[in-house]
């Protein structure tokens, strides 16, 4: 996970408190959703960012993923994200995010 | 014109070294974990450079093998080493370290570049190797290094340890270094230095073989366009640029200028986009685009490929050059007028990125996805992609967009992987941001479009713009390459070559077609009619038919900026279209079919203005008839005036253009009284080929002979309104009614052709000619003033003498009806008793018998009348 976003995802949970925090990816496939999920949950498992060692704990979740499809607007949804999804492996990508969060 | 991709060249070069020393992973590792594992582990999984040259991608990129040949070795291509693998390529080389580190010495403007002497004395046997090399003998005076005889080993060491020099190393070995060329600009330091001087040398290498490959003298190119990320610039101007300049200096490229273009990835497609717009709008005939690579980028994912045990993939500079020319009639067109991008309002969203990108400029060209055959996207090789968890990314673009084929309902789901085996490729370029982006394949495309493997190519760059903290905006460009139009080429060549060729020229011809009263599905018929008749007929609205282009607009507003646009790139010869603001001056002349013997009349004119003033207008309505008649291949057309209000005057006037020399033949009257004045009969009859009359007259005779046997609301007979004629204007657009049906649409249409084959601008500026070398304008001010004596005459005439009443009954007839009463009151001032009336033919003045002679003389010199033979 880019550096500067782990920064940015660590001053939220700062600032917020990490129970107000749910973090939405888009990452395209499922090991590198796991991998950001991974980062903001666990700590960096690259060792090179600011969430090195640091487990935030945050809720996790992938575009994709019903629990936040349900939560949006079926137009603007059909509008931003219908045609990525037709090409994703949701499956993949929702069985990386459960392994995640199964961890928490 | 569209320009044209006159050639390309792609080079790598292999630097093992470099990627330990500067690339960016590294640097960072040394700084944040100086002792770690990575950095031992690092060296022993570099590849040679026999390694890298027998790497399958990269004699893709150099152009011995083709992408084809990659789908073909399987999944992964690192583990397939090609036997007898080539360093040189049709499209350039792979350049081995030592070789790049004395090109950068050659490169060096500022005398920063140091190498040691016995590193220098192996590096120029390449150089003697490479002279026998028929490709990559591409250096001259310019590149010479035989003079370099390199320095001590110590001074080098000095200048790395306690002069803040970068290092270069070569089989792990110091043997040279780039010197800082500033005590505290950090843009000047020599980790700067270096990053730039190796896209500055990639780039020459790059330029230097596309001179080889296009065949191009040096001294011919106008421009150099350098599309790569680097930052060139001291701390006043941090990023100031012209490494092109810099890099066509090196290159010697002595009449070129050159400008860099700076927007991330996307860069090398936005530099081809304003390449090809300066080619085509003239303002340079050969213009470079070219990059050289990205140290910083070397062994970027080094990290991951050593955790998955694949050799450190990320060891090859990229550097790319690509000419674009005039249209040669051959080499493929880029078209610059339908290109995509990425506006600051589209939306980040993959769905509107790759809608603006690929399908915004498919609509406006009016083709489909499929039509495009083979997409170039970011062709980043997954062999390196894949194991650091970026995915395949020319697969998941092409999935992209397929999916946006079923959600527009171009294509089934199920077609999406077959359709990403046809219209993609597996990626080949090394990750050096630039370069992977929609380029590598120009070159290719070039071969397969001018092979006739396939017909277009779109070519796509995206970049992300956040990384510099600017813009959270993502980027993207596309262009289109499609296989050259020979037509367009003929047309250059002109109509005496197209004679020579006996080749036949086909008219284009846009029709907007959304206003009508009788729907989009009757334009679109009519469209089809007259492409049935041998035309090329573009269309722009939303309905589609065979044999007809259609150019995506959603509404008039739409299609009109289609139709403006086509017209001035001269992809359409004409217009026609339901309505247009001509200024005044220019007015249309209508065809029509007349009823009696169904012979074609010219109505001038139908709609816009000639003048202001009414006599005057008719007189030039007469002159715009002939040059339409002419053009549609009338010889010499006889004019008829209609007989309305100034009809006389206007005769009076054209008669006195004919006077002095204007050859004009004025029409026969079948009627008792003969002339040239025309009556509803004569019109029915046809009995002249031009018909004179004001636009409002002349809208109705339109609407009238264009709709009688219907009832009047579908106007199916004639062709229309016609062509807007006007001295200077230089547009054809013809001119429709919002009821005319399908068959009036066709024939307006074909009459659109057969001005453009009659070459109707040609004709109207022969005719202004003629009418130049004569006083028109005396005449008809002449015209005007007789209307202000008019005036005059009417504010003065309550005061006027009535002369001594007596019996009038001589008749003088040829008088405007609006001009009865001054005629009288003209006559009781020279003391003549005269009356008003009408005659069987029209309006008379009615005078003593005696005085006949006499009144007919003073009318006809105020020019009441024609002068009467004695």
């Amino acid at each position: 996970m880019d550096l500067e976003n782990q920064k940015r995802v660590k001053e939220f949970a700062e600032k917020f408190g990490a129970e107000n925090v749910i973090v939405v990816f888009g990452a395209a496939e499922g090991e590198a959703a796991g991998l950001a999920a991974e980062t903001v949950t666990l700590g960096d498992p690259t060792y090179a960012g600011p969430l090195t060692g640091v487990s935030l704990g945050l809720e996790v979740y992938h575009i994709c993923e019903d629990a936040i499809k349900d939560e949006v607007d079926a137009g603007v949804y059909d509008d931003q994200i219908s045609m990525m999804e037709m090409v994703l492996d949701v499956e993949d990508i929702v069985k990386e995010m459960d392994a995640i969060r199964s961890q928490l | 014109m569209n320009s044209v991709l006159k050639g390309t060249s792609y080079v790598l070069v292999h630097a093992p070294d470099m990627l330990v020393h500067a690339g960016t992973t590294q640097t960072t590792e040394r700084i944040v974990n100086p002792s770690s594992e990575y950095l031992k582990e690092l060296p022993k999984h570099l590849r040679s450079f026999e390694d890298a040259v027998a790497y399958l991608p990269n004699q893709v990129y150099i152009g011995n093998k083709i992408p084809a040949d990659m789908s073909d070795a399987g999944e992964t291509w690192y583990d397939k080493p090609i036997a007898k693998a080539q360093r040189s390529g049709k499209f350039g080389e792979i350049m081995s370290q030592a070789e790049f580190y004395m090109l950068m010495y050659a490169c060096d403007a500022f005398d920063l570049v140091m190498l040691e002497a016995k590193f220098v004395s192996e590096a120029k046997l390449h150089f003697k190797e490479r002279a026998q090399n028929e490709v990559m003998s591409i250096f001259d005076e310019n590149l010479c290094v035989r003079d370099y005889e390199g320095v001590a080993l110590s001074e080098i060491e000095n200048a790395v340890k306690n002069e803040q020099a970068e290092g270069l190393y070569h089989n792990g070995k110091l043997i040279g270094c780039v010197k800082k060329a500033h005590d505290i600009d950090t843009n000047l330091s020599a980790g700067i230095i270096l990053e730039n001087l190796v896209s500055k040398t990639s780039c020459t290498l790059a330029l230097l073989h596309l001179v080889k490959t296009a065949g191009i003298d040096k001294s011919s190119i106008d421009l150099v366009l350098d599309c790569s990320e680097e930052a060139v610039g001291d701390m006043n101007q941090r990023g100031g640029g012209n490494l092109a300049k810099a890099a066509a200096e090196s290159a010697g490229f002595i009449n070129a200028s050159g400008a860099d273009i700076r927007a991330f990835c996307a860069a090398p497609v936005h530099a081809m986009i304003h390449a090809a717009a300066l080619v085509a709008s003239g303002t340079h005939e050969n213009v470079v685009v070219a990059a050289g690579g990205s140290i910083a980028k070397l062994g970027m994912n080094a990290k991951d490929h050593i955790k998955k045990g694949v050799p450190v993939l990320e060891d090859v500079i990229g550097g790319f050059a690509a000419l674009i020319s005039a249209n040669d009639g051959i080499s493929p067109e880029i078209l610059s007028a339908y290109t995509g991008k990425h506006n600051v309002g589209t939306g980040s969203s993959p769905q509107a990125v790759i809608t603006s990108l690929i399908t915004d400029p498919l609509d406006k060209l009016g083709i489909k996805i499929a039509d495009i055959d083979k997409y170039s996207v970011e062709m980043q090789n997954p062999d390196i992609t894949k194991p650091a968890g970026a995915g395949d990314v020319p697969l998941a673009n092409y999935k992209m967009i397929a999916a946006l084929g079923v959600k527009r309902g171009e294509m089934e789901r199920t077609d999406i992987d077959g359709f990403t085996q046809k219209h993609g490729m597996p990626g080949w370029a090394p990750t050096q941001g630039h370069i992977p982006s929609g380029v590598p394949y120009m070159g290719f495309a070039r071969d397969d479009i001018m092979s006739g493997r396939i017909k277009r190519s779109m070519i796509v760059g995206k970049g992300s713009l956040f990384l510099g903290r600017m813009t959270n905006l993502f980027d993207g460009a596309s262009f289109i390459m499609q296989k050259n139009d020979e037509l367009n080429a003929k047309k250059k060549m002109g109509k005496q070559a197209l004679k020579e060729t006996g080749a036949a020229e086909k008219v284009s011809i846009i029709l907007t077609g959304i206003g009508s009263e009788h729907g989009e599905e009757n334009m679109i018929q009519g469209a089809a009619m007259a492409a049935a008749r041998g035309i090329n007929v573009l269309y722009a609205g939303t309905k589609t038919t065979d044999d007809v282009t259609t150019l995506r607009a959603k509404d008039d507003k739409k299609a009109h900026e289609v139709m403006e646009r086509l017209l001035k790139n001269g992809e359409a010869d004409a217009a026609v279209t339901m309505h247009y603001n001509f200024p005044i001056g220019v007015s249309t002349v209508g065809r029509v079919v007349t009823p009696a013997l169904g012979k074609a009349m010219y109505i001038a004119t139908t709609t816009g203005t000639s003048s202001t003033n009414r006599v005057e207008g008719m007189v030039i309505n007469a002159i715009y008839g002939i040059i339409t008649a002419k053009a549609c291949g009338v010889k010499a057309p006889t004019v008829g005036i209609l007989n309305v209000d100034g009809a006389r005057q206007a005769e009076m006037t054209l008669r006195t253009l004919q006077e002095s020399g204007y050859d004009i033949k004025l029409a026969s009257s079948k009627r008792a009284d003969g002339g040239c004045i025309f009556r509803g009969n004569d019109m029915l009859a046809g009995e002249c080929d031009v018909l004179v009359t004001d636009p409002l007259t002349g809208n109705i005779l339109m609407k009238t002979l264009s709709s009688f046997t219907t009832g009047g609301s579908y106007e199916a007979l004639g062709w229309g309104y016609g062509p807007g004629v006007g001295k200077g204007w230089d547009k054809l657009i013809l001119i429709l009614s919002r009821a005319s049906g399908a068959p009036v649409v066709a024939n307006a249409i074909e009459f659109a052709a057969q001005l453009v084959r009659g070459d109707f601008k040609k004709v109207a500026a022969a005719e202004f000619s003629a009418l130049g070398q004569i006083k028109v304008q005396d005449i008809l001010s002449a015209a005007r003033s007789k209307e202000t004596e008019k005036d005059t005459a009417k504010e003065t005439g309550g005061a006027l003498k009535v002369p001594q009443k007596e019996p009038v009954t001589a008749e003088i007839s040829g008088i405007e009806i609006t001009d009865l009463d001054d005629a009288v009151a003209v006559l009781w001032r020279e003391d003549i008793y005269a009356q008003s009336g009408m005659g069987c033919t029209g309006p008379v003045v009615l005078v003593n018998e005696g005085k006949l002679k006499q009144a007919e003389g003073i009318l006809a010199k105020k020019k009441f009348i024609l002068q009467v033979d004695d």
